[in-house]
């Protein structure tokens, strides 16, 4: 009798290891963040607000600067753009995304300040990427998004992002074997 | 309300699955060019698949699906906004290549820990506050 219920919580212990495993090889793989992403981003969108405009559930440039302009708007008293689905209470997305990959580094035993320097070049790639993601309006994730929205100027600009990254990556090649 | 606290979660799961995936919108391209390795364009292709089934899925439920599933949303008008987009995400994409990572991958590597990304976001919010106080007044705005 004992021996079974033994037998019995082991097999459920078992198959709980078993799920854990493969939630987290789940969430290891890419394609279930597509998945997982995009299926987020089509319902904050739609149904949670996250609106006008269309296709606004994610992005780290435009939540980025939403956030940053609704900071100054009302501490600063300052009449920054801001869109409108961010003008009443402020996106936090970017604060999440960030909280996120930390909770997640920490679980995992993989957080830890790494400083590989370079560090005023970042700030300076950091200033231009923003400036020509908030032109084209979005980052390269949601312009992505967009394009799945059907939106031709996000279908442009993924076709524009692509050839940029084609071009820095062979010219980044080219440099390390000259 | 809503606003927030649903983009709060948003970033807290796609933050989670971004580190745990390392997954970059444009390290998927870049690993496919230099040794041909697919696993982070496939996410990428997933997530591209996925948002046009998830948008053509809450056109049927929100009754619009009269456009068919796909609709254009904003629409480039004339040949200078055509070219702008173009070379502006050209230069997106070569900048943000030579960053290391896109910026939502910057924003999971910061949360890592990686103080080269802390330094990235720093000049990304001072140039969000740069742009719309002055650039974005004098050129005005046609997509958002």
């Amino acid at each position: 009798m004992t021996a079974g219920t033994g037998a019995a919580t082991t097999g459920r212990e078992g198959v709980e290891a078993n799920i854990g495993a493969r939630l987290g090889r789940w969430a290891r793989s890419a394609v279930v963040y597509g998945i997982v992403t995009a299926t987020l981003a089509v319902v904050v969108g739609e149904w949670l607000d996250v609106s006008p405009p269309a296709a606004y559930g994610l992005c780290s440039a435009c939540h980025g600067r939403d956030l940053a302009d609704w900071v100054l708007n009302n501490v600063e008293g300052k009449h920054l753009f801001v869109t409108a689905a961010g003008a009443g209470w402020p996106l936090l997305t970017v604060v999440g995304l960030v909280i996120g990959s930390f909770l997640a580094a920490r679980r995992n035993g993989e957080y830890g300040s790494i400083n590989i320097g370079g560090n005023v070049r970042q700030f300076g790639l950091g200033a231009v990427v923003m400036g020509a993601a908030l032109f084209v309006g979005g980052c390269p994730t949601r312009i992505i998004i967009r394009s799945g929205y059907g939106d031709l100027a996000g279908l442009l600009a993924l076709g524009g992002v692509a050839a940029g990254i084609v071009a820095a990556t062979l010219s980044m090649r080219w440099m390390a074997r000259r | 309300m809503i606003v927030s606290l649903a983009s709060l979660g948003l970033g807290l799961v796609v933050g989670y699955l971004g580190q745990r995936s390392r997954m970059c919108s444009i390290g998927g391209l870049r690993d496919f060019v230099l040794v041909r390795d697919t696993g982070l364009l496939k996410g990428a292709g997933a997530l591209l698949v996925a948002a046009w089934v998830g948008f053509g899925v809450a056109r049927i439920i929100n009754g619009s699906a009269g456009h068919g599933l796909i609709a254009a949303g904003t629409t480039p008008s004339g040949l200078r906004a055509v070219v702008a987009i173009a070379l502006g995400a050209v230069v997106l994409g070569f900048f943000a290549t030579l960053s290391g990572a896109c910026p939502l991958r910057q924003h999971v590597l910061a949360g890592q820990g990686r103080v080269g990304a802390w330094s990235f976001l720093a000049g990304f919010y001072l140039a969000a506050v740069v742009y719309t106080s002055w650039i974005e007044p004098s050129i005005g705005s046609w997509v958002l």
